[in-house]
């Protein structure tokens, strides 16, 4: 029989890899929204969040869940390329004519899209990150310490119309890609029945719908409410 | 004339002795073959239903060299997958006064007395193994809330014995058998030759040594050796053109060997099964079967008075002649097959038939529902009412099905032994394609018990008697015998291909099939029989005249598939019809109109017909020759079969 | 009831790895009670009538159980009806449809995959599902081995899950149906029909694990939860049987297999 390392990279293997590392992306989701809208508290709040998970375990937590995070984003692409690679050799020729099934198909506009909103947000991800981490914010006192004003940086930022209108999209396909990635996460990783499984197709809709509404309530407020300003009135 | 010509070596080898010990002790005086040997011994199995799968899987298990061929893409596509309503096996698990004996007893009634006691008793005791074997492969059996197998009852029985699967019984038990013999494939035991076709059987010293076919999706002719020949290629109710039975089900491989010298017995047994959907058009191209089963909660009517025209909702009950129950009180809607299909017919001729074409019956659930629930009925029956509706578009939920008898399964075949090899030694017979149990009629729910019985259990047992006996001399296929029958074989597919004249194949096959149910159906006359047998001549003459056959030998072509195939059905059809005038009497699914009782009921001659037909092959210009085998019947005292 | 006529767009192909087209034929008189097969029985009738090569298709029982048949038809496997196979699906279904010129257009594909090389027109070569069956799909236990059944006793839930799972007819257009090509519902069909079941334990783990090296040695695609193949399986598979299988997967993976 097969090596362990093909076995681990089998079809059902990679469905198992795809959705561990989905959930564990989801559950980072989850927590970065949680945190984000601690703008909506106030810039204290949300300086004050962040300055924590920067200084977590002497700085080193950070640095942890970087690794995780950049290692499950990883296998997440690379399991998804794998499986567009595989689709294209599996039908070389298709369909003259393409209907819907229906019924209990599962098929939508999301789960066809996957790779192509998956493509956007490995895109967007590394710019973004580099933007809010690497950006350069002022440094405030907070507590007596030194901290990244991050609160003056995202109202900045999201005062530009361009980069709200990118973060919105990004974020839409984000909503795009859990539409069919939340459930679908669950099934590849055995944990639904017949029972479950419609459910936690309307659970995925919900819960994706939830997170865009959720990350794009940011922009949007700050963008449309004058009352919120940088603290520092401007970023080098 | 085909007179009855003196016994050839019809010697069945049944043993003696008190009946209920027969099978142990010929098990214990077999010959064996042992395992060193057995490796050295290759059989050749046609057919992958359970009689063949089950063969080539357990031949396989006891370390032979199994070839395996099947005219489908895959084993798991034989017809036995078809078979709905379930399998007999004397468990009495119901503790309803089951035991071997009834189940043997109702067999050989059901079968009118017209078959061998060694063989039907042998049936009866592998019945439970059958079942033993089908669970510990994983076939998921209908079970009870507490864990136990579910059974039911069927046609023709008094007691509930027979073992389900929703209504798709025959399907998982062949998947069980397709399993099996995958598994021997995986472990190189079984080599599987799919899309094959046997056109003939080779003859070496005159022992069975190997066969042609055709690889149907090449096109190539090829030739395989072995030391024995194990045929398990199903029934030929295809010669009726319509029937409940598969596109590719035919009579190629058993006509071959008939050709070839093994006798043909009882051709003209055959059953028209009662719970069919009537035909709707004339393009139609089978007739779908309703299990048995449905006869259990189902009651059969037609409307009292003939020519009624009234959809059934407006005929009130008064009005309605459930015929069977009043026919036969005691087995009412659960008589055997012929039984119920022949009054079908007698209500039509009276004018009483129902549907567009005025031959169909009414098959009524609306007591069963009211009484049970529509919940339970769905459950027991939920796929045989969905395809009902998907066939006519009528929802049986709410309006009664219209049934209609169609050709389904043939008791007759190539004649075997007690150990189930033909008259070719070495050519082994399994399930359909023999003729030994099931007499002149076939009670539900047993072929899948013959057919699994043959293969699992008695086909292991009893082919190394004949390995072990014989000797045998390397043949390869290169020897002079297999040439010739490749050039027989070819010679025939250029003539059908040369042929190219003005009537399709179809249109031939159809014709037949005509002149088959009119006149060989389920009543049959003298003077129908002797028509039927000029007019089957003279069609076969016009079709090597006149049959229009397209495409090439070289690749894959139905048209030439089926054309091979008609020509056969042309000669089996004659061969059936020969045998129905020479029974003169009526027994099972044979219903000769100068044989009957004043109110229709069969009358059979045990003085004279008290005997299996086994018909010789003399040539294809001389008449074959009918040779008897006598039946004795030591232990059942043959009856009027009465179900009143 | 009124015929209906229709023109039906076929695709022909000579042979494995020829190039093939669609073709338009004509067919008249088409009643309700009719099936597609039927359809194309009459077709090729008249199609040998003119001496011309008949439209080679594959079908057996004509009761949709056997699995023989399968034909895309209008971009759908087994056609519009659900839980129906091609050999059961009746003309009537068509009544309203997209006409041409005054003609229902129907168009008639054979199933799309690499592991199913094309024969001839629309019959496909489906030997890649025997080797999955033969990788593990059997509880192994030779003839005559056998205990008393009813020794085993089996929760009626479980017979019937079993079941469901069981019944699966082989006939691949789950693979047909799948965007992306994967015979995941084939291969675990077969796997949950014996994870319900206590039959074959022991082999559990070497069966999930062989069944899947086998099936994606074959080359199908991987399985990205459309649930087309639900869709079109004639007799309603879930694919909660697919998260069984990959429940078994891990499973054994973990336990070493």
């Amino acid at each position: 029989m097969s090596s362990l390392g093909t076995r681990v990279w089998s079809s059902v293997g990679k469905k198992l890899i795809s959705g561990l590392t989905g959930l564990g992306l989801v559950i980072f989701v989850c927590i970065h929204l949680t945190g984000n809208l601690l703008l909506l508290v106030g810039a204290d709040a949300f300086n004050r969040y962040s300055y924590f998970l920067e200084h977590l375990g002497h700085g080193a937590f950070i640095y942890f869940a970087e690794a995780g995070l950049v290692s499950f984003f990883a296998l997440h692409i690379v399991s998804g390329i794998s499986v567009w690679r595989r689709k294209a050799h599996a039908r070389q020729v298709g369909y003259a004519v393409r209907g819907d099934a229906g019924g209990p198909s599962r098929k939508s506009l999301s789960s066809r899209s996957m790779l192509y909103s998956g493509i956007l947000l490995a895109v967007y991800v590394p710019l973004h990150v580099a933007h809010f981490k690497y950006g350069g914010p002022p440094i405030i006192q907070l507590d007596g310490h030194e901290a990244r004003d991050l609160y003056s940086l995202v109202v900045t930022e999201f005062k530009n119309p361009l980069i709200v209108a990118l973060y919105s999209g990004a974020m839409l396909f984000l909503g795009l890609h859990l539409r069919h990635g939340i459930w679908s996460m669950l099934q590849s990783l055995g944990l639904l029945n017949r029972r479950l499984l419609p459910p936690a197709v309307t659970l995925a809709v919900i819960v994706s719908g939830l997170l865009a509404v959720g990350f794009l309530l940011l922009p949007l407020y700050v963008y449309l409410n004058p009352q919120v300003m940088p603290l520092t009135g401007g970023l080098g | 004339m085909s007179l009855d010509a003196p016994n050839r070596a019809l010697d069945a080898r049944s043993p003696s002795g008190p009946l209920d010990s027969r099978w142990t002790r010929h098990l214990e005086q077999v010959s064996l073959v042992s395992p060193a040997n057995k490796r050295k011994r290759t059989v050749i199995v046609v057919g992958t239903g359970l009689a063949g799968g089950a063969a080539a899987a357990t031949l396989a298990e006891l370390g032979y060299n199994v070839l395996s061929f099947c005219i489908q893409d895959s084993p798991r596509r034989a017809h036995s997958v078809a078979a709905q309503g379930g399998i007999n096996a004397a468990k009495n698990y119901q503790n309803d006064g089951d035991s071997v004996w009834r189940l043997f007893y109702d067999t050989i009634k059901g079968g009118d007395f017209r078959s061998r006691e060694s063989n039907v008793h042998r049936l009866a005791e592998l019945s439970a193994n059958i079942i033993d074997q089908c669970v510990a492969q994983g076939v998921p059996f209908a079970r009870e809330y507490g864990g136990t197998l579910a059974n039911r009852s069927f046609g023709g029985a008094q007691v509930s014995r027979t073992f389900y699967a929703r209504g798709q019984t025959g399907q998982q038990l062949l998947l069980g058998c397709y399993g099996s013999l995958m598994r021997q494939v995986d472990a190189g035991r079984v080599k599987l030759m799919a899309h094959r076709e046997m056109l003939d059987l080779v003859v070496v010293d005159g022992k069975a040594r190997g066969i042609v076919c055709r690889d149907l999706v090449t096109g190539q002719i090829e030739r395989y050796a072995g030391d024995a020949v194990v045929l398990a290629t199903g029934g030929y109710s295809t010669v009726f053109y319509l029937s409940t039975n598969a596109v590719n089900s035919n009579a190629t491989a058993v006509l071959r060997c008939f050709k070839r010298g093994a006798f043909f017995a009882n051709p003209s047994f055959t059953q028209i099964h009662p719970t069919c959907i009537p035909q709707a058009g004339d393009y139609q191209s089978k007739l779908t079967l309703m299990s048995e089963s449905l006869r259990n909660d189902g009651r059969v009517w037609v409307p009292a008075r003939p020519g009624d025209k009234r959809p059934p909702h407006e005929i009130p009950e008064a009005e309605r002649d459930y015929y069977l129950e009043r026919i036969y009180p005691s087995f009412g809607n659960l008589v055997p097959r012929d039984i119920a299909s022949r009054q079908a017919l007698y209500m039509a001729q009276e004018g009483k038939g129902v549907g567009a074409t005025g031959y169909a019956t009414y098959l009524d659930f609306a007591e069963a529902i009211a009484r049970q629930g529509e919940n339970v009925i769905r459950d027991r029956y939920g796929n045989l009412f969905s395809m009902y509706e998907e066939i006519t578009g009528d929802d049986p939920y709410h309006a009664p099905m219209r049934i209609y008898p169609a050709p389904h399964y043939t008791m007759g075949g190539l004649w075997v032994d007690y150990n189930l090899m033909s008259t070719i030694p070495g050519l082994h017979v399994l399930g359909e394609a023999n003729f030994s149990d099931h007499g002149a009629n076939r009670l539900g729910a047993s072929a899948l018990m013959q057919g699994l019985a043959d293969g699992y259990f008695v086909i292991p047992n009893t082919i190394g008697h004949y390995l072990a006996n014989v000797r045998l001399d390397p043949v390869s296929t290169d020897h002079p015998a297999f040439a010739a029958a490749e050039a027989e074989v070819s010679g025939r597919l250029a003539k059908l291909l040369g042929t190219n004249g003005k009537r399709t194949v179809r249109d031939f096959h159809w014709a037949l099939g005509r002149i088959m149910w009119e006149k060989v159906g389920m009543s049959r006359g003298a003077s129908g029989l002797e028509t039927a047998i000029r007019e089957i001549q003279a069609l076969r003459a016009e079709f090597w005249e006149n049959v229009k056959v397209t495409g090439s030998t070289g690749n894959f072509n139905k048209d030439l598939e089926m054309a091979g195939r008609v020509a056969d059905y042309l000669e089996l059809g004659e061969l059936m019809a020969r045998d129905a005038l020479e029974r003169r009497e009526s027994c099972g699914g044979h219903f000769r109109e100068e044989y009957q009782t004043p109110e229709g009921e069969a009358v059979r001659d045990d003085a004279g017909f008290t005997h299996v037909a086994a018909w010789e092959h003399l040539g294809d210009t001389v008449a074959p020759a009918r040779h008897q085998e006598a039946l004795d019947f030591e232990f059942v005292t043959p009856s009027t079969r009465s179900y009143k | 009831m009124s015929t209906m006529s229709f023109s039906l767009r076929i695709w022909r192909q000579d042979g494995p790895n020829l190039p093939g087209a669609l073709q338009r034929y004509t067919v008249h008189g088409v009643t309700d009670d009719m099936s597609i097969l039927e359809l194309l029985d009459r077709l090729n009738e008249d199609l040998i009538a003119q001496g011309q090569d008949p439209v080679a298709f594959d079908s057996d029982c004509r009761e949709g159980i056997c699995g023989t048949c399968g034909l895309v038809i209008n971009g759908v496997a087994h056609g519009p009806k659900s839980q129906c196979t091609t050999c059961e699906l009746r003309m009537r279904e068509f009544r309203g449809g997209r006409t041409v010129d005054g003609l229902l257009e129907i168009t008639v594909e054979p199933w799309r995959a690499g592991p199913f090389p094309i024969i001839k027109d629309l019959v496909v070569d489906r030997t890649a599902f025997d080797r999955i069956i033969a990788a593990g799909g059997y509880v192994t236990v030779n003839a005559g081995s056998a205990g008393e059944a009813n020794d085993l006793k089996i929760a009626k839930p479980d017979a019937d899950a079993a079941m469901d799972a069981a019944s699966c007819i082989g006939c691949a257009a789950c693979v047909a149906a799948c965007p992306n090509a994967s015979a995941s519902l084939f291969t675990a069909a077969k796997i949950a029909q014996f994870t319900h079941l206590p039959q074959g334990a022991p082999e559990r783990a070497r069966r999930a694990l062989r069944m899947v090296e086998q099936m994606d040695a074959e080359g199908f695609g991987d399985c990205s939860n459309h649930g087309e193949c639900e869709a079109v399986c004639p007799k309603g598979i879930s694919i909660s049987n697919i998260a069984v299988m990959r429940r078994e997967f891990a499973k054994a993976l973990l336990g070493g297999g």
